[in-house]
């Protein structure tokens, strides 16, 4: 009797510990969103010009501003991207304020927003692109370090 | 020795200098080098709270194994490579922050659990000789942690990213970059104070852990543990599964120095992959010796004296070697040097400790034997 | 019954053999072997690779004899070899500052390191007379402890040489010191023989031979098994009026002398003197070396020594040359480190009578 209840305490406690740690998965995924403020032609001929400034605020703090041309970037974490956006369309224009609020795919890790696409409510896949890093190589694979007691390396 | 014997003042005055010498001459040796360091007390400060933050909670995982007669656990690196694999796999999985950390503790647990297994058994097959044998097997795992890392993470196990693997495909690269994780734990409730920065959250846990602690000693596994530590055959007599409870108790040190780690790492904000674990071990025994520790004894009293000490002269034994010699890696050395005998005088003074225990009880008996045949 | 037992007997033959040898040790021998025979398979040259085996067994042969006379007298295995060894480096840089050259300055290197190491021995010695019980663990951090404190000591002391200061500032030592022009290969060079790519150094071995025959000879003098006899029993050893800390002091003493002699002889095949940190690296290779060829931790003969060193340093000599020709992949380090330490936990778990 006491074995099978400390058996279920286990499992439980073991299920409990897989599902913390899937929420984890779902809440801690760190995504990072590049936003451009560039000219950008869509597949289907559609034009986006770029606006003359923009600055973007993420939770309230000011994460970059934007000229035309430019690229910004914020780290974020979790799939719901909430960003409020200071639009100037043109030089000495009225400032424009805008709220988006957005899901990011799960598996990409870079994002890139194109903001003119995006406020002028074209389809996801148009504003929409996954960044991927440069790879810059070191010429030299690294030395690898291992345990203090190694056998000095002669040849 | 034994607790029986009246102690007379005197004898308490020496036991209390015996065990409070090796803080005593800490705090000697702290106080000659702040001033020819010429660092700013609020440095000094900033420094040593960080590093309190960063170290107490390994630290605090050397207890368990203490208290249950097996020494000091230089097998806590076992955990911390458990560490460092769960926090690998969260950076390739791209987990930030908070969660990133809980989850690589979670991933920590079952890897921690299996090596402590492994380490137990191997511990109760060399009774006597614990600490020589868990330092072995520390090095022993290091070579199965190269293996895993270097060449089954990649080809075996995947990961995805090439800001974490070696160019060659496979392998992690010698740092691996935390910064989305970076001191996210000890920010969460930001806190400066007099410009010390406190971080909070991080002493929450460790507060919490001292609680564990605490209560554990109360559990019957914990009581278990204090008889097993005192004497095998007499607490084998009283039906406790002396080997079981030995394993148990490497078991949780080695998963609580994986979670240590984990909070470790955070602190840093990079892993040195392959040379994070194996400083990790000697530093924190001999900080806890350092804090009035002996093997046999150590209280959680001693874990935060200990840092605060070691972590002083840490910061302070490099300066202070410059400023006399003009040479910066005197220092360096200098710290080594003390680390290692720390240690050194520490298990030299429980050697004979012991060696003074077992031959006063000798005498003891032999005492009592002659009285009888007095008798008879 | 009689066939019953016979036939059991039979049986087991596989078994005996395994028991006397032992498995780790045999695992290995066939682990070496395969690697030899593979070896021109994979386009390594056999008898340079025999070579290399030779040639570092001939190095690290004496390090490895400085374990027998600890583990005789019951000290257990010596992890505090770094301290023989940091007498040979006294010896060894003491010798060069005063300016012998040649194969002088290794007989000059081997005289002035025994008075360190006769001092650094007895109080060696002395300690582990208080801490019986807990040697191995005190030796691993009395090493530990004095190589950190040479490592300020090599940057303070007033050496002048010009060969071996760092060229810039004008003081302190360098890490590795180039023995060119002083002993480098004194020995090694001494009758050597060389057959096609076959190199044997027969200074070096016949050295390495004489030393031996000495230690082998001095455990059949009475001294000898007296210390022996302390090790395997000492109860019975005190009883029978020998003064047991005499016998270890005397042991960790020879060790140490030993140890000194033995990273002189390294240096001279290596041909660097390595200060600082190195002599940390010493310590496990040497210790696991003696285990493999089948020492335990309270008893050990020549024949252990000179297989161990042979088998151990085969591994690591072979299996690099022979993992990156097959796979592409140098696996070398990992698997040396799991192999040594691997035999030090084996050693170290097994059941042994009479050492405490």
């Amino acid at each position: 009797m006491k074995s099978k209840r400390k058996l279920l305490i286990r499992i439980i406690a073991v299920a409990v510990l897989i599902g913390i740690a899937a929420a984890m998965f779902v809440v801690g995924r760190g995504h990072t969103v590049y936003f451009d403020n560039k000219d950008l032609t869509a597949a289907d001929g559609t034009e986006y010009k770029a606006y003359y400034k923009i600055e973007v605020f993420v939770g309230d703090k000011s994460v970059a501003k934007l000229s035309a041309g430019d690229r910004g970037m914020v780290t974020t974490m979790g799939q719901d991207f909430s960003m409020v956006l200071h639009i100037t369309p043109t030089e000495g224009g009225k400032k424009v304020g805008s709220a988006v609020k957005l899901k990011l795919p799960y598996d990409m890790d870079g994002i890139i927003l194109n903001l003119p696409a995006l406020l002028s409510g074209a389809a996801e896949e148009v504003y929409q692109d996954e960044f991927i890093p440069a790879v810059v190589e070191e010429e030299s694979e690294e030395a690898v370090v291992t345990d203090e007691f190694a056998i000095p390396t002669e040849e | 020795m034994s607790k029986k014997t009246g102690t007379t003042k005197n004898e308490k005055l020496g036991a209390f200098l015996r065990r409070g010498s090796v803080p005593l001459m800490f705090i000697v040796l702290c106080a000659a080098c702040i001033p020819i360091a010429g660092l700013s007390p609020s440095y000094l400060a900033n420094e040593v709270v960080t590093r309190m933050g960063r170290n107490a909670f390994l630290i605090l995982s050397l207890l368990i194994p203490i208290m249950a007669g097996m020494g000091l656990n230089f097998g806590m690196t076992l955990g911390a490579m458990a560490g460092e694999i769960g926090l690998i796999l969260v950076a390739d999985w791209q987990i930030v922050g908070i969660p990133g950390m809980v989850l690589a503790m979670i991933i920590s647990i079952p890897i921690s659990i299996l090596l402590g297994f492994f380490c137990g058994k191997i511990l109760n097959m060399a009774k006597g000789r614990e600490m020589i044998t868990s330092y072995i097997i520390s090095y022993f795992m290091n070579g199965v942690y190269q293996l895993v890392v270097l060449y089954l993470m990649g080809s075996v196990i995947p990961i995805k990213h090439s800001s974490i693997k070696l160019p060659r495909g496979y392998g992690i690269r010698n740092t691996v970059s935390l910064l989305e994780m970076r001191q996210k734990l000890d920010n969460l409730i930001p806190l400066t104070i007099g410009g010390v920065k406190i971080p909070v959250m991080t002493f929450i846990v460790i507060g919490l852990m001292c609680l564990v602690i605490v209560w554990f000693r109360r559990t019957k596994l914990g009581q278990d543990m204090r008889a097993v530590g005192q004497d095998m055959a007499v607490a084998r007599d009283a039906g406790i599964n002396v080997e079981r409870t030995r394993i148990l108790s490497i078991i949780i040190s080695t998963v609580l120095a994986g979670f240590g780690m984990v909070i470790y790492l955070q602190n840093m904000g990079n892993i040195p992959t392959y040379t994070a674990h194996s400083q990790i071990g000697m530093f924190c025994i001999a900080a806890l010796l350092v804090g009035g520790a002996s093997v046999d004894k150590a209280s959680i009293g001693n874990v935060f004296l200990g840092v605060i000490l070691f972590h002083l002269m840490f910061i302070v034994a490099p300066r202070a070697g410059a400023a006399i010699t003009g040479d910066s890696m005197i220092g360096e050395y200098f710290r080594v040097f003390v680390s290692y005998a720390v240690i050194t005088v520490a298990l030299i003074m429980y050697e004979t400790n012991k060696r003074r225990a077992k031959s006063a009880e000798g005498e003891r008996l032999r005492q009592e034997q002659l009285k009888e045949e007095k008798k008879a | 019954m009689n066939d019953i037992a016979n036939s059991k007997k039979e049986k087991s033959w596989l078994k005996r053999l395994v028991e006397s040898y032992g498995l780790p040790r045999l695992i290995i021998t066939v682990f070496l072997l395969l690697l030899l025979v593979l070896a021109p398979f994979v386009g390594a040259d056999l008898p340079t690779q025999v070579s290399n085996i030779i040639a570092r067994f001939s190095w690290n042969g004496i390090l490895v004899l400085a374990m027998i006379p600890m583990v005789h007298s019951g000290c257990g295995l010596n992890f505090g070899l770094p301290l023989g060894v940091i007498s040979g480096l006294l010896g060894a840089t003491i010798s060069i500052e005063l300016g012998f050259t040649g194969a002088f300055s290794f007989v000059m290197a081997i005289l002035i390191a025994t008075p360190f190491a006769l001092i650094f021995g007895m109080g060696y010695g002395w300690l582990l007379n208080k801490i019986k019980g807990g040697e191995m663990m005190i030796a691993t951090y009395v090493g530990f402890s004095s190589v950190s404190l040479m490592c300020m000591m090599w940057l303070v002391l007033p050496y002048k040489s010009p060969n071996m200061v760092w060229g810039l500032s004008g003081k302190g030592l360098r890490t590795t010191i180039s023995l060119d022009g002083y002993y480098n290969q004194v020995l090694a060079k001494f009758l050597q023989i060389q057959i096609g790519n076959l190199v044997i150094p027969v200074g070096t071995l016949l050295f390495f031979a004489v030393l031996a025959l000495a230690i082998w000879a001095f455990l059949h003098t009475k001294t000898g098994t007296a210390m022996t006899a302390v090790g395997s029993n000492p109860v019975f050893a005190r009883a029978a009026g020998i003064n047991v800390n005499k016998m270890r002091m005397l042991s960790v003493v020879m060790s140490t002398w030993v140890a000194a002699v033995g990273i002189l002889v390294y240096e001279q095949g290596f041909g660097f003197v390595q200060l600082y940190t190195a002599p940390f690296a010493m310590t496990l290779p040497t210790v696991s070396a003696i285990l493999i060829g089948g020492a335990t931790v309270n008893k050990a003969t020549i024949t252990n020594v000179i297989i161990g060193t042979i088998l151990f340093q085969g591994i690591v000599t072979m299996t690099p040359t022979v993992m990156n020709n097959m796979i592409h992949m140098d696996m070398s380090e990992v698997i040396r480190i799991i192999v040594s330490n691997g035999m030090i936990l084996y050693a170290l778990t097994r059941k042994t009578e009479g050492s405490k």
